[in-house]
Protein backbone atom coordinates (compact mmCIF):
# COMPACT_ATOMS: atom_id res chain seq x y z
CA UNK A 1 0.00 0.00 0.00
CA UNK A 2 2.79 2.41 0.84
CA UNK A 3 4.34 2.00 -2.61
CA UNK A 4 1.15 3.04 -4.36
CA UNK A 5 1.98 6.48 -5.80
CA UNK A 6 -1.64 7.61 -5.50
CA UNK A 7 -1.82 6.75 -1.80
CA UNK A 8 -0.53 10.19 -0.83
CA UNK A 9 -3.62 11.89 -2.24
CA UNK A 10 -6.10 10.04 -0.06
CA UNK A 11 -8.33 12.20 2.11
CA UNK A 12 -9.17 10.69 5.49
CA UNK A 13 -11.04 11.87 8.52
CA UNK A 14 -9.30 13.19 11.61
CA UNK A 15 -11.31 13.17 14.79
CA UNK A 16 -15.08 12.69 15.09
CA UNK A 17 -17.55 12.49 12.26
CA UNK A 18 -19.64 15.64 11.82
CA UNK A 19 -22.73 15.42 9.65
CA UNK A 20 -25.02 18.27 8.70
CA UNK A 21 -27.95 16.55 7.11
CA UNK A 22 -26.52 14.79 4.06
CA UNK A 23 -23.33 16.87 3.97
CA UNK A 24 -20.19 15.44 5.54
CA UNK A 25 -18.42 18.25 7.40
CA UNK A 26 -15.78 16.14 9.19
CA UNK A 27 -12.33 17.54 9.80
CA UNK A 28 -9.98 15.83 7.32
CA UNK A 29 -6.25 15.93 6.65
CA UNK A 30 -6.99 18.41 3.83
CA UNK A 31 -8.65 20.77 6.29
CA UNK A 32 -5.76 20.26 8.69
CA UNK A 33 -3.21 21.43 6.13
CA UNK A 34 -5.37 24.38 5.14
CA UNK A 35 -5.52 25.41 8.80
CA UNK A 36 -1.76 24.91 9.22
CA UNK A 37 -0.92 27.11 6.24
CA UNK A 38 -3.46 29.71 7.32
CA UNK A 39 -1.93 29.91 10.80
CA UNK A 40 1.59 30.10 9.35
CA UNK A 41 0.61 32.97 7.06
CA UNK A 42 -1.08 34.83 9.90
CA UNK A 43 1.91 34.29 12.20
CA UNK A 44 4.46 35.46 9.63
CA UNK A 45 2.56 38.60 8.74
CA UNK A 46 1.63 39.43 12.31
CA UNK A 47 5.19 39.07 13.54
CA UNK A 48 6.51 40.74 10.41
CA UNK A 49 4.40 43.86 10.79
CA UNK A 50 4.58 44.15 14.56
CA UNK A 51 7.92 45.82 15.19
CA UNK A 52 8.18 47.90 12.04
CA UNK A 53 11.83 48.79 12.57
CA UNK A 54 13.92 50.70 10.04
CA UNK A 55 16.40 47.85 9.71
CA UNK A 56 14.14 44.85 9.21
CA UNK A 57 14.75 41.48 10.80
CA UNK A 58 14.22 38.33 8.74
CA UNK A 59 10.49 37.92 9.26
CA UNK A 60 9.80 41.58 8.58
CA UNK A 61 11.94 41.35 5.44
CA UNK A 62 9.95 38.33 4.28
CA UNK A 63 6.65 40.10 4.84
CA UNK A 64 7.80 43.30 3.14
CA UNK A 65 9.33 41.50 0.16
CA UNK A 66 6.21 39.45 -0.48
CA UNK A 67 4.07 42.58 -0.15
CA UNK A 68 6.26 44.38 -2.68
CA UNK A 69 6.27 41.40 -5.03
CA UNK A 70 2.49 41.10 -5.20
CA UNK A 71 1.97 44.85 -5.32
CA UNK A 72 4.34 45.14 -8.29
CA UNK A 73 2.68 42.21 -10.01
CA UNK A 74 -0.75 43.85 -9.71
CA UNK A 75 0.36 47.27 -10.90
CA UNK A 76 2.23 45.72 -13.85
CA UNK A 77 -0.61 43.58 -15.11
CA UNK A 78 -3.85 45.25 -14.01
CA UNK A 79 -2.85 48.89 -13.54
CA UNK A 80 -3.63 51.30 -10.71
CA UNK A 81 -7.38 50.62 -10.86
CA UNK A 82 -6.81 47.17 -9.39
CA UNK A 83 -5.33 48.52 -6.15
CA UNK A 84 -8.54 47.98 -4.13
CA UNK A 85 -8.34 44.26 -4.90
CA UNK A 86 -4.82 43.95 -3.56
CA UNK A 87 -5.85 42.23 -0.34
CA UNK A 88 -7.79 39.55 -2.19
CA UNK A 89 -5.00 38.75 -4.65
CA UNK A 90 -2.38 38.85 -1.93
CA UNK A 91 -4.22 36.40 0.30
CA UNK A 92 -4.97 34.18 -2.68
CA UNK A 93 -1.32 34.09 -3.72
CA UNK A 94 -0.10 33.44 -0.18
CA UNK A 95 -2.68 30.73 0.44
CA UNK A 96 -1.88 28.82 -2.74
CA UNK A 97 1.85 29.28 -2.26
CA UNK A 98 1.78 27.96 1.30
CA UNK A 99 -0.45 25.02 0.40
CA UNK A 100 1.95 24.10 -2.40
CA UNK A 101 5.01 24.55 -0.22
CA UNK A 102 3.61 22.55 2.70
CA UNK A 103 2.92 19.81 0.20
CA UNK A 104 6.66 19.59 -0.40
CA UNK A 105 7.32 18.53 3.20
CA UNK A 106 7.66 14.74 3.39
CA UNK A 107 4.62 12.86 4.80
CA UNK A 108 2.47 15.94 4.36
CA UNK A 109 -0.62 16.35 2.24
CA UNK A 110 -0.92 18.61 -0.81
CA UNK A 111 -4.32 20.24 -0.70
CA UNK A 112 -3.94 21.83 -4.16
CA UNK A 113 -3.53 18.39 -5.76
CA UNK A 114 -7.30 17.93 -5.51
CA UNK A 115 -9.23 19.44 -8.36
CA UNK A 116 -12.24 20.33 -6.24
CA UNK A 117 -10.11 22.71 -4.13
CA UNK A 118 -8.57 24.50 -7.10
CA UNK A 119 -11.87 24.51 -8.97
CA UNK A 120 -13.66 26.21 -6.09
CA UNK A 121 -10.92 28.85 -5.91
CA UNK A 122 -11.10 29.41 -9.67
CA UNK A 123 -14.90 29.55 -9.65
CA UNK A 124 -14.86 32.20 -6.93
CA UNK A 125 -12.46 34.27 -9.03
CA UNK A 126 -14.51 33.76 -12.19
CA UNK A 127 -17.82 34.72 -10.59
CA UNK A 128 -16.25 37.62 -8.71
CA UNK A 129 -14.56 39.05 -11.80
CA UNK A 130 -17.77 38.74 -13.82
CA UNK A 131 -19.73 40.56 -11.11
CA UNK A 132 -17.08 43.30 -10.92
CA UNK A 133 -17.20 43.67 -14.70
CA UNK A 134 -20.98 44.08 -14.71
CA UNK A 135 -20.89 46.54 -11.80
CA UNK A 136 -18.25 48.71 -13.47
CA UNK A 137 -19.58 48.67 -17.02
CA UNK A 138 -23.20 47.55 -16.76
CA UNK A 139 -24.44 45.78 -19.85
CA UNK A 140 -21.46 47.24 -21.71
CA UNK A 141 -19.40 44.42 -20.23
CA UNK A 142 -20.94 42.17 -22.88
CA UNK A 143 -18.81 44.07 -25.41
CA UNK A 144 -16.04 41.75 -24.24
CA UNK A 145 -17.60 39.10 -26.46
CA UNK A 146 -17.79 41.34 -29.52
CA UNK A 147 -14.35 42.29 -30.79
CA UNK A 148 -14.29 45.43 -32.92
CA UNK A 149 -13.61 45.30 -36.65
CA UNK A 150 -15.28 41.98 -37.35
CA UNK A 151 -17.52 41.63 -40.44
CA UNK A 152 -21.20 41.10 -39.65
CA UNK A 153 -21.26 37.71 -41.38
CA UNK A 154 -18.66 36.28 -39.04
CA UNK A 155 -20.05 37.89 -35.90
CA UNK A 156 -22.20 34.99 -34.57
CA UNK A 157 -19.29 32.60 -34.94
CA UNK A 158 -16.85 34.96 -33.24
CA UNK A 159 -19.24 35.62 -30.37
CA UNK A 160 -19.67 31.88 -29.80
CA UNK A 161 -15.92 31.41 -29.82
CA UNK A 162 -15.43 34.29 -27.39
CA UNK A 163 -18.05 32.87 -25.04
CA UNK A 164 -16.32 29.49 -25.08
CA UNK A 165 -13.02 31.17 -24.41
CA UNK A 166 -14.53 33.14 -21.50
CA UNK A 167 -16.12 30.06 -19.95
CA UNK A 168 -12.90 28.09 -20.23
CA UNK A 169 -11.14 30.44 -17.81
CA UNK A 170 -12.04 28.71 -14.53
CA UNK A 171 -11.33 25.29 -16.03
CA UNK A 172 -7.90 26.17 -17.36
CA UNK A 173 -7.07 28.02 -14.14
CA UNK A 174 -8.01 25.11 -11.89
CA UNK A 175 -6.74 22.26 -14.08
CA UNK A 176 -3.33 23.90 -14.44
CA UNK A 177 -2.67 24.10 -10.71
CA UNK A 178 -4.18 20.70 -9.93
CA UNK A 179 -2.43 18.84 -12.77
CA UNK A 180 0.98 20.30 -12.04
CA UNK A 181 0.82 19.52 -8.35
CA UNK A 182 -0.56 16.03 -8.78
CA UNK A 183 1.75 15.02 -11.64
CA UNK A 184 4.83 16.28 -9.80
CA UNK A 185 4.01 14.51 -6.55
CA UNK A 186 3.13 11.26 -8.30
CA UNK A 187 6.39 11.36 -10.23
CA UNK A 188 8.38 11.94 -7.06
CA UNK A 189 6.70 9.00 -5.38
CA UNK A 190 7.33 6.76 -8.40
CA UNK A 191 11.03 7.60 -8.44
CA UNK A 192 11.15 7.09 -4.70
CA UNK A 193 9.69 3.62 -5.25
CA UNK A 194 12.40 2.88 -7.83
CA UNK A 195 15.08 3.65 -5.26
CA UNK A 196 13.68 0.99 -2.93
CA UNK A 197 13.09 -1.67 -5.57
CA UNK A 198 16.50 -1.29 -7.28
CA UNK A 199 18.32 -1.45 -3.96
CA UNK A 200 21.83 -0.31 -3.16
CA UNK A 201 23.24 -1.34 -6.56
CA UNK A 202 21.03 0.45 -9.04
CA UNK A 203 19.17 2.82 -6.77
CA UNK A 204 21.58 5.72 -7.11
CA UNK A 205 20.29 6.89 -10.47
CA UNK A 206 16.65 7.29 -9.41
CA UNK A 207 17.85 8.78 -6.13
CA UNK A 208 19.72 11.54 -7.94
CA UNK A 209 16.66 12.00 -10.14
CA UNK A 210 14.54 12.36 -7.02
CA UNK A 211 16.81 15.08 -5.68
CA UNK A 212 16.63 16.99 -8.94
CA UNK A 213 12.85 16.52 -9.06
CA UNK A 214 12.49 17.94 -5.57
CA UNK A 215 14.20 21.13 -6.73
CA UNK A 216 11.99 21.25 -9.80
CA UNK A 217 8.88 20.70 -7.71
CA UNK A 218 9.74 23.58 -5.39
CA UNK A 219 10.10 25.77 -8.48
CA UNK A 220 6.76 24.51 -9.83
CA UNK A 221 5.08 25.07 -6.46
CA UNK A 222 6.13 28.71 -6.49
CA UNK A 223 5.49 29.18 -10.18
CA UNK A 224 1.96 27.78 -10.09
CA UNK A 225 1.00 30.08 -7.23
CA UNK A 226 2.48 32.96 -9.22
CA UNK A 227 0.66 31.98 -12.41
CA UNK A 228 -2.59 31.56 -10.49
CA UNK A 229 -2.29 35.05 -9.03
CA UNK A 230 -1.11 36.72 -12.23
CA UNK A 231 -3.96 35.23 -14.25
CA UNK A 232 -6.39 36.53 -11.65
CA UNK A 233 -4.82 39.94 -12.23
CA UNK A 234 -5.21 39.58 -16.00
CA UNK A 235 -8.88 38.61 -15.70
CA UNK A 236 -9.41 41.52 -13.31
CA UNK A 237 -7.71 43.80 -15.82
CA UNK A 238 -10.18 42.65 -18.50
CA UNK A 239 -13.07 43.45 -16.17
CA UNK A 240 -11.76 46.85 -15.04
CA UNK A 241 -10.28 48.28 -18.23
CA UNK A 242 -12.57 47.12 -20.98
CA UNK A 243 -10.83 47.50 -24.31
CA UNK A 244 -10.83 45.52 -27.49
CA UNK B 1 19.20 75.31 -26.26
CA UNK B 2 21.79 73.18 -24.58
CA UNK B 3 19.51 72.49 -21.68
CA UNK B 4 16.85 71.28 -24.09
CA UNK B 5 19.24 68.88 -25.71
CA UNK B 6 20.31 67.57 -22.36
CA UNK B 7 16.73 67.05 -21.27
CA UNK B 8 16.03 65.18 -24.48
CA UNK B 9 18.97 62.89 -24.00
CA UNK B 10 18.07 62.29 -20.38
CA UNK B 11 14.57 61.31 -21.43
CA UNK B 12 15.89 58.82 -23.98
CA UNK B 13 18.35 57.35 -21.50
CA UNK B 14 15.62 56.96 -18.89
CA UNK B 15 13.39 55.17 -21.36
CA UNK B 16 16.20 52.81 -22.30
CA UNK B 17 16.87 52.03 -18.67
CA UNK B 18 13.21 51.32 -18.02
CA UNK B 19 13.00 48.96 -20.98
CA UNK B 20 16.08 47.07 -19.86
CA UNK B 21 14.77 46.73 -16.35
CA UNK B 22 11.37 45.49 -17.45
CA UNK B 23 12.98 42.97 -19.73
CA UNK B 24 15.29 41.69 -17.04
CA UNK B 25 12.67 41.46 -14.32
CA UNK B 26 9.88 39.91 -16.29
CA UNK B 27 11.47 37.62 -18.79
CA UNK B 28 12.57 34.37 -17.16
CA UNK B 29 9.71 33.68 -14.78
CA UNK B 30 6.78 34.86 -16.85
CA UNK B 31 7.84 32.97 -19.98
CA UNK B 32 7.63 29.69 -18.09
CA UNK B 33 4.28 30.91 -16.81
CA UNK B 34 3.11 31.61 -20.35
CA UNK B 35 4.16 28.12 -21.42
CA UNK B 36 2.01 26.60 -18.66
CA UNK B 37 -0.83 28.99 -19.49
CA UNK B 38 -0.95 28.20 -23.21
CA UNK B 39 -0.75 24.43 -22.87
CA UNK B 40 -3.64 24.16 -20.44
CA UNK B 41 -5.78 26.76 -22.18
CA UNK B 42 -5.66 24.90 -25.47
CA UNK B 43 -7.11 21.83 -23.74
CA UNK B 44 -9.58 23.77 -21.60
CA UNK B 45 -11.19 25.47 -24.58
CA UNK B 46 -11.82 22.12 -26.29
CA UNK B 47 -13.24 20.66 -23.07
CA UNK B 48 -15.56 23.60 -22.47
CA UNK B 49 -16.77 23.53 -26.08
CA UNK B 50 -17.56 19.84 -25.80
CA UNK B 51 -19.36 20.28 -22.48
CA UNK B 52 -21.53 23.08 -23.90
CA UNK B 53 -22.35 20.91 -26.90
CA UNK B 54 -23.23 17.98 -24.64
CA UNK B 55 -25.57 20.09 -22.50
CA UNK B 56 -27.26 21.68 -25.52
CA UNK B 57 -27.67 18.25 -27.11
CA UNK B 58 -29.44 17.01 -24.00
CA UNK B 59 -31.82 19.96 -23.85
CA UNK B 60 -32.67 20.02 -27.56
CA UNK B 61 -32.51 16.24 -28.00
CA UNK B 62 -30.40 16.48 -31.16
CA UNK B 63 -27.92 13.85 -30.14
CA UNK B 64 -24.73 13.93 -32.18
CA UNK B 65 -24.88 17.26 -34.02
CA UNK B 66 -24.43 20.04 -31.50
CA UNK B 67 -21.66 18.21 -29.64
CA UNK B 68 -19.79 17.88 -32.94
CA UNK B 69 -20.25 21.54 -33.84
CA UNK B 70 -19.26 22.79 -30.42
CA UNK B 71 -16.27 20.46 -30.24
CA UNK B 72 -14.87 22.04 -33.39
CA UNK B 73 -15.80 25.52 -32.14
CA UNK B 74 -13.78 24.73 -29.01
CA UNK B 75 -10.82 23.64 -31.13
CA UNK B 76 -11.03 26.84 -33.19
CA UNK B 77 -11.28 28.97 -30.07
CA UNK B 78 -8.34 27.19 -28.45
CA UNK B 79 -6.09 27.66 -31.46
CA UNK B 80 -7.20 31.27 -31.89
CA UNK B 81 -6.37 31.86 -28.24
CA UNK B 82 -2.85 30.47 -28.67
CA UNK B 83 -2.34 32.74 -31.67
CA UNK B 84 -3.60 35.71 -29.65
CA UNK B 85 -1.23 35.02 -26.74
CA UNK B 86 1.68 34.54 -29.13
CA UNK B 87 0.88 37.87 -30.78
CA UNK B 88 0.69 39.71 -27.47
CA UNK B 89 3.99 38.11 -26.44
CA UNK B 90 5.76 39.56 -29.47
CA UNK B 91 4.82 43.13 -28.57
Amino acid sequence: MATNPMHQFEVYRIGPEIKLGEVDLSFTNASLFMVISLITILLIFNLGSKKNSLIPNKIQLLAELSYGFVSKMISDTAGSKAKPYFSFIFSLFMFVLFLNMFGMVPYSFTVTSHIIVTFVLATFIFVGVTIIGFIKHGAGYLKLFVPSGVPIVLLPLIVLIEIISYLSRPISLSVRLFANMMAGHTMMKVFGGFVISLGIVGGWLPLSFSVALTGLEILVAFLQAYVFAILTCIYLNDALNLHH
Amino acid sequence: MKEDQFKNRLEIAKKKQLKKKLYKDDQPISSVGIAFKMSTELVAHVVVGTIIGFILDKTFDSKPWLILIFFFLGVISGIANVFRSAKSMQK
